[in-house]
């Protein structure tokens, strides 16, 4: 069980402002004080002070969930290292005072933590979290990371309460911090007598600005906690299907809601999975991954008409289940998969070229993986480096071809040839036409090529190319058909 | 019987201007203009005066690499030129971009489908094929696309139905698909049927193609042309 490091209670700070205090006031607050009834925020800080030991995926996805969580309490959220702060004034008449809104949170908090703990397998000690509210943000983080568990409802109360706090808990860079200790600077209270502009030159604009929003007197603009997109969508049939050509007007359905959801946010869906849920039997999952991210629904569905083309079912299908796995950012120009070459023939409409890139996606929903390729010629000595498989559309122009004749197929791997009675054979007798081409590289990778290529014809008239090793048993090989 | 030839080309005339009407007698003379093979001998012996500009060719070869790519080389080159794409579907080996280079292919417009990237490590290492009927979906579903250009791919043999849907496929696309096999189909729907054999005709290489089918044409004719003429 995961336990906050301090008294679970929340500590009320006195609320009668304490007016004789010898303060200097960074800035004459008059106007402040003039509207004390002026409604202000309040902001509930949770800070994890030992969460930096994790791995950084883990602190982003433990900060992630707390926020979802803390979902339920504010509108307002806004994360920050180590913390997560949010608004909580505006719920405290539903949740009846602030002391249930806490006790209810933390206990949320607790079971999420210690569930998160067994997750990643870290101790308890880790996921320790304190916790402070206050009327600003900067203000409630430092309570919450110096002695925590401490609620000021009004701004005037802040001087006090954050005077009490150690000078560390500012977290300033080692430097400054040494600085402030040699001038005597023990809690937060003793900058308040300091004059502003004196610890503006010593310190730095930063640093006052600080210290102004923690007390209150700058304004904080906070970046809300946006959750992440997700789409989940599904459809009970009012019968059972057999015949899954009767599904289509449910899954276009489907598909133009998922459209709409997706032009709203200005996003893109690069991954979806339809499920077709049957009775009884398991569930037929289709995965659709799309070379390129896309929203139109035409071309949604003409992909998963491509999956259910040849889809076989264990069992009528009782519903459908349709989920966003990877969402991705809208682009108004996509780039054409067949860029550079295609450009032109984009621009103008050339049907043949969109259509072609359609088949590519196709094939890519059919087959998986990037079952197109391009070819490159690359200018290399050694022969089954001088050709190699682009992405469609990213071959390099055209480089210089060798003078001596290249076959049309080039074998992946070198063929043995056996010599009979001083003759070559493959299938049949050999014999050279032309050569030797000598090619020797890559000595320096280790495995050296040292070849005599020729050009030979086999007795039922194919034209191969040969080679014969020039090191360790001079072996003959067959490297590729000039077809 | 002065008039008599009179007759005969304004008979010629009459049976000309029906167009659905064809004539064994006169096969030489089709209305559709094929795309030139890029050999003179073998324009000659095609009714449509070269390739024709859709449907199937099934080309016969017993083994690899009798020429059977330098036949198509000059029609590949006519078909980037006109801003065509060259699909090769599974290929048995891997097409050798310096070899397709000197034949003066644009790379470019060449896609290949079903290969694995050879990676940088492991040149050799590549796993072909993607499984058959995938490569004959894909081979379909790319003949469909409007004037794609050339769709290659290989098997051994192919019963006659997938045939038929090939050769649908490639006219409602208007696109040239070239099937390389290695056993001889009766009956087959295709556009046309091709042998290819080699021959050793002296010191000269020449290569045997036969004719065994084309639409316009009814009796097998063989050509014997030098593929490889420009090879050293």
């Amino acid at each position: 069980m995961i336990k906050s490091t301090g008294t679970t209670q929340l500590t009320l700070l006195p609320q009668a402002p304490q007016a004789d205090r010898t303060i200097r006031p960074v800035r004459p607050a008059a106007p402040q004080q003039t509207s004390p009834q002026r409604r202000s925020s309040l902001w509930y800080c949770l800070t994890l002070p030992a969460l930096d030991t994790l791995p950084p995926h883990q602190q982003e996805d433990c900060l992630d969930q707390l926020a979802q969580l803390s979902q339920a309490f504010s509108s307002a959220i806004s994360l920050h290292p180590q913390a997560l702060v949010f608004e909580i004034r505006s719920g405290l008449n539903y949740f009846g005072g602030a002391e249930s809104l806490h006790a209810k949170y933390q206990q949320e908090v607790e079971q999420l933590l210690t569930r998160l703990a067994s997750n990643y397998g870290v101790s308890a000690e880790q996921l320790a979290f304190n916790f402070a509210a206050c009327p600003t943000i900067e203000g409630s983080l430092l309570l919450a990371r110096g002695n925590g568990n401490t609620l000021v409802y009004r701004k005037e109360n802040l001087h006090s309460a954050l005077g009490q706090l150690p000078i560390e808990s500012l977290q300033v860079k080692p430097e400054p911090q040494r600085r402030l200790i040699n001038m005597g600077i023990r809690h937060l209270g003793d900058l308040w007598r300091l004059p502003p502009a004196g610890l503006r030159r010593r310190f730095g604009s930063d640093f006052l600005e600080l210290i102004n929003k923690a007390l209150g007197k700058a304004p904080e603009p906070i970046k809300n906690y946006l959750p992440p997109p997700a789409f989940v969508h599904s459809y009970e049939l009012p019968y059972e299907v057999e015949n899954l050509s009767l599904l289509r007007p449910v899954v276009d359905e489907m598909i133009a809601q998922l459209c709409d959801f997706l032009r709203h946010r200005e996003l893109c869906a690069s991954s979806i999975k339809l499920t077709l849920i049957h009775e009884q039997r398991e569930a037929t999952p289709l995965e659709v991954g799309l070379r390129q991210a896309s929203r139109s629904q035409q071309h949604l569905m003409l992909l998963i008409d491509t999956h259910i083309e040849n889809l076989q079912i264990p069992a009528p299908v009782t519903a459908l289940h349709l989920e966003v796995i990877q969402f991705d950012a809208f682009m108004s120009h996509s780039e054409s998969l067949l860029v550079g070459v295609d450009k032109e023939a984009n621009n103008t409409g050339d049907p043949a070229a969109a259509s072609l890139e359609q088949f590519m996606e196709r094939l890519q929903a059919r087959l998986g993986g990037d079952p197109i390729k391009g070819l490159n010629s690359i200018e290399e000595h050694c022969p089954e480096y001088a050709s190699e498989t682009v992405r469609p559309g990213e071959n390099a122009t055209a480089s210089a071809t060798p003078k001596n004749p290249r076959p049309l197929w080039l074998l992946d791997e070198p063929l043995r040839l056996s010599l009979r009675r001083g003759s070559l054979y493959h299938r049949q007798a050999i014999t050279l036409l032309s050569g030797p081409e000598r090619i020797e590289a890559r000595w320096w990778s280790g495995s050296e090529v040292c070849r005599d290529y020729y050009v030979a014809r086999e007795t039922g008239g194919s034209r191969l190319w040969i080679y014969r090793e020039r090191e360790g048993d001079r072996h003959w090989y067959l490297h590729g058909y000039f077809a | 019987m002065a008039n008599a030839p009179t007759i005969e080309t304004a008979i010629d005339q009459l049976l000309e201007s029906n167009r659905s009407l064809w004539r064994g007698c006169n096969r030489d003379r089709l209305d559709s203009e094929g795309i030139t093979t890029g050999f003179a001998l073998l324009d000659e012996a095609l009714p449509e005066r070269g390739w024709p500009p859709q449907g199937v060719i099934e080309v016969l070869s017993k083994q690899p690499g009798i020429g059977e790519l330098q036949l198509f080389v000059p029609l590949m080159r006519e078909l980037i030129a006109s801003g065509h794409w060259i699909l090769w579907i599974a290929p048995p080996y891997s097409p050798y971009a310096p070899g397709l280079a000197q034949a003066g292919i644009d790379l470019r417009r060449i896609l290949v489908v079903g290969q694995v990237e050879a990676t940088e490590d492991s040149p050799k290492k590549s796993t072909r094929g993607i499984p058959a009927n995938e490569a004959l979906w894909s081979m379909e579903k790319a003949l469909q696309i409007q004037h794609c250009g050339l769709v290659m791919a290989w098997r051994d043999a192919l019963p006659q139905r997938q045939l038929r849907r090939l050769q649908l496929a490639a006219m409602t696309g208007k696109t040239l698909g070239v099937l390389f096999m290695r056993k001889n189909s009766e009956h087959s729907p295709s556009s046309m049927r091709l042998k290819i054999e080699a021959l050793k005709h002296g010191a000269e290489e020449l290569t045997a193609i036969v004719v065994l089918k084309a639409k316009g044409r009814f009796h097998p004719k063989t050509v014997h042309v030098q593929l490889t003429g420009a090879r050293p």
